[in-house]
């Protein structure tokens, strides 16, 4: 039979099942370490047959590839422990200790793709198995902070939502009907922030003082803008408001 | 038919009984064969005998090639002159969740230098897990005239500018299919790329796409493109533009919206439902970014002939599914985000008696705070109303044994079951035993099983189980299971079609490797990552089976004797020679 894997197009052949039932490299002496945890639950007396590989030899003594035929045969059988303990449970640290784990909990929100054995933040690489892009896009929906030095906010009842990488905020303004939007990434500071409102709104500059700007934050908090840093105030808002100050 | 008639029909001179079909024309064999599609029919056809395999690859117009590095290019290009249509799949499954290192390989371009030569008309291109450069979106824009379709699905390597590109050279231009991939977006002006004359497009989805898209620029697109069936939107459009752009395509099939989030004015949100009302060809709906509860009513008119709702981007609460699926009456494939919990999935086996496949995703699956998501209860609640489940995909904190065997018993006809216990090694939380019955109870029942994702804790009886009974097992994945070797011994001494196997964090080691060396020829490939399996277990395998290539990727600092993480795969190109210095063939 023609045995060409031709884009897998090939008939499944049966394949002979060879009946290795425990295969002990280690037997052979030739790991330097033992072999680890559960295959003391079964371990088989293992007994080879003629034609046995040799893998310290640089060539194989088997015969090479050649049509279906068996590469190798057990003469007997392979004695097998009938009696198997039924294993207890693994503790789960067995393996989570592996050499792609990090211990230092890593910054959730680097995302980018160079980082290729990072921790997820919980100890395993890679799990849940849930797709590294769907896993970014629910961290940019629900993430409050900075990311890549765009604004991003949760869709709350609040102040609406907004999409997600736009550094444009609404604001309203007290006892104004239409609300209006601004672009926070031109801005660094309150003053100039202030003043942009103040002119986008029509205030005249003697007015001024008689406003006072107050955000809602990603817990939908009322704050005033100016009782916290700058960075504090673009991580967590989520809207402006001008209210007029009392006195 | 009359015997005369028969030997009327055999004009070859030399024809007699037992030449039989070889004296059949060429033409005619090669007409008939045109008509078969699957192209597992087609490998059969092709081994028939020499007439046949000659007639089939003459007349083969698509190509499937699930492991890029089986063949070659240069192969598949001798032997089938005719194709039109590519499809290529190229890294491992585990590559989606970061276990495959950087620039591991798959890349298409090597692929499309040949078919470049080869196929000048190839029209349908089609990758999965690939690596595609922006130089090689700019080359397959150029070189093929006829090109018409463009699928990149959990791709990386490219850049908008690749799309550009495409969007400005490709001509006849019907399908533009972005999903899911790791894209260096730079901005939204590809989009604009299409020129005005430019009017073929009738499937773009941009939908994994983050930044703003010139909307001007889409509007206009979609305006001219009348047959447009399929229009996947980004989350930078708001609900004001979707508006605006569902006033101009009357005959969508299927919607995938912008954000869904944006406030609106009465007048604005009767608008919309206005729009979405009466459009009985939609039968796919999804996007639905940060959907707001108080705005899916107006989705309510436009889901009468939904077949497939994708929520898994809306965290939606259990009444507002419950809701929106009162709407839904037909509806076959539903995906959903755990926030829904269980009460959101009794609503499903209430309101969806057709369903066939159900995805539950986790909302926050790294999460600190406690999650609730969903549990045992919510599966058996969806198992009772909806008999034809057939696909499921369940990601969940805990699980019972009984209530797997429930679900298996109402449903009996799975024939993809993943489930997920997200936390390894996790036991059945009632009996505090291992999961081992569920999966006996799935492979035991669903005997038309195709795919199995197990996980909790599993012994190796789980997969004397799969190796006993899952006999039409095509793809297994195994996370922190099992015992010993013989787990894995049992599954590759069973299941006849296995094709897929994927394990990590097992306690497999040579001896469960070494047991699998002539079923690997019959396979796609194998994956172990975290396992026993040491250096000379794979070179030993290598060794045997020269038909199989044998790469193992070894991380820093673990030791040399240990093979971390091990790639098996038929193939007949032989090893590669692109593989990265990380990745070591044997």
């Amino acid at each position: 039979m023609c045995m060409e894997l031709q884009l897998g197009l090939a008939l499944p052949s049966s394949p002979p099942i060879i009946p290795i039932k425990m295969f002990d490299l280690n037997s052979c002496g030739y790991e330097p370490r033992e072999a680890l945890g559960s295959n003391n639950l079964s371990r088989p007396l293992l007994k080879l047959g003629p034609y046995d590989i040799d893998i310290n030899s640089s060539s194989s003594s088997s015969s090479s590839s050649s049509g279906g035929s068996k590469k190798r045969g057990f003469d007997g059988v392979l004695l097998f422990d009938e009696n198997r303990i039924v294993p207890k449970t693994l503790p789960l640290l067995l393996w989570t200790n592996q050499p792609n784990d990090e211990d230092d909990p890593k910054d959730i929100e680097d995302n980018s793709s160079s980082a290729n054995f990072k921790n997820d933040g919980e100890g395993l690489v890679g799990w849940p198995p849930v797709k590294t892009w769907r896993k970014k896009l629910r961290l940019q929906i629900s993430n409050g902070g900075a990311d890549n030095n765009r604004m991003v906010a949760a869709a709350e009842n609040g102040c609406g939502g907004r999409a997600s990488n736009s550094t444009y905020v609404k604001v309203k303004m007290e006892g104004v009907a239409i609300a209006r939007k601004i672009d926070l990434s031109v801005h660094h500071s309150f003053e100039t922030l202030t003043s942009t409102l103040m002119r986008m709104f029509g205030i005249p500059d003697e007015n001024w003082n008689s406003f006072k700007l107050t955000y809602q934050d990603t817990e939908g908090d009322w704050l005033l803008a100016q009782d916290v840093p700058w960075r504090t105030f673009i991580r967590s808002l989520k809207c402006l408001k001008l209210i007029r100050s009392s006195g | 038919m009359e015997s005369s008639e028969l030997k009327r029909s055999k004009d070859s001179p030399n024809s007699d009984e037992s030449a039989g079909l070889s004296s059949f024309p060429d033409e005619v064999l090669e007409r008939v064969l045109s008509l078969l599609k699957s192209h597992r029919d087609r490998s059969f056809v092709s081994l028939v005998c020499k007439d046949w395999y000659n007639a089939e690859r003459w007349s083969r117009t698509h190509v499937f090639i699930g492991n890029c590095y089986s063949v070659s290019p240069e192969i598949v290009a001798r032997r089938f002159p005719n194709i039109r249509s590519v499809t290529l799949k190229g890294k491992p499954r585990f590559s989606d969740f970061n276990l495959v290192p950087q620039n591991w390989g798959a890349d298409i371009h090597a692929w499309l230098v040949v078919f470049a030569a080869k196929y000048p008309f190839l029209e349908e291109l089609r990758l999965k897990r690939m690596a595609i450069s922006d130089e090689s979106l700019a080359l397959l824009a150029v070189a093929f005239p006829n090109f018409k379709a463009l699928s990149l699905l959990s791709c990386d390597g490219f850049s908008t500018n690749g799309l550009a590109a495409i969007a400005t050279n490709c001509k006849n231009l019907t399908e533009l299919d972005i999903q899911e991939n790791g894209i260096d977006d730079k901005g939204g002006s590809w989009l604009g790329c299409f020129p005005e004359s430019f009017t073929s497009l009738e499937v773009l989805n941009f939908a994994n796409l983050t930044s703003d898209i010139n909307f001007d620029a889409l509007e206009r697109l979609v305006g001219r493109c009348k047959s447009m069936r399929v229009l996947k939107l980004n989350r930078s459009i708001s609900l004001e533009q979707l508006q605006r752009l569902l006033v101009n395509a009357p005959q969508l099939a299927e919607l995938g919206t912008g954000s869904f989030s944006q406030e609106l004015t009465f007048r604005q949100y009767k608008e919309l439902e206005c729009t979405l009302s009466n459009r009985k060809n939609m039968h796919t709906l999804s996007g639905l970014w940060e959907a707001k509860g108080i705005y899916l009513p107006a989705l309510y008119p436009a889901c009468t002939n939904l077949t497939f709702l994708n929520l898994s981007y809306a965290a939606l609460q259990s009444s507002e599914l419950a809701k929106l699926l009162a709407h839904c009456p037909r509806l076959k494939r539903l995906w959903v985000l755990d926030t829904v919990q269980d009460k959101g999935l009794e609503a499903i086996g209430l309101n969806c008696p057709l369903l066939e496949e159900l995805r539950v995703f986790p909302d926050d699956p790294f999460g600190e705070e406690i999650v609730h998501g969903v549990t045992e209860a919510g599966f058996v609640a969806v198992s009772y109303g909806c008999p034809r489940l057939h696909y499921v995909l369940y990601f969940c904190q805990q699980m019972t044994n009984a209530a797997v065997a429930t679900v298996v018993q109402n449903c009996p006809d799975f024939t993809h079951f993943r489930l997920c216990i997200m936390n390894p090694g996790q036991p059945d939380y009632l009996t505090n035993e291992p999961m081992d019955e569920a999966f006996g109870a799935v492979v035991k029942t669903c005997t038309k099983l195709q795919r199995l994702s197990v996980s909790g804790l599993l012994t190796d009886l789980t997969f004397e189980y799969i190796g006993r009974y899952a006999k039409n097992l095509e793809t297994l994945s195994v996370a922190f299971a099992g015992s010993s070797d013989w787990g894995m011994q049992c599954v590759l001494g069973g299941c006849p079609k296995l094709r897929k196997l994927e394990i990590r964090d097992c306690p497999f080691g040579n001896a469960a490797l070494l047991s699998g060396l002539e079923k690997y020829e019959s396979m796609r490939s194998l994956w172990m990552s975290a396992c026993k399996v040491t250096m000379n277990g794979c070179r030993l395998l290598a060794r045997e089976m020269p038909r199989l290539n044998v790469e193992v990727m070894k991380e820093d600092g673990s030791d040399d004797s240990q093979a971390d993480k091990v790639y098996v795969y038929r193939s007949i190109a032989g090893p590669r020679r692109d593989a990265p210095p990380s990745v070591l063939t044997l």
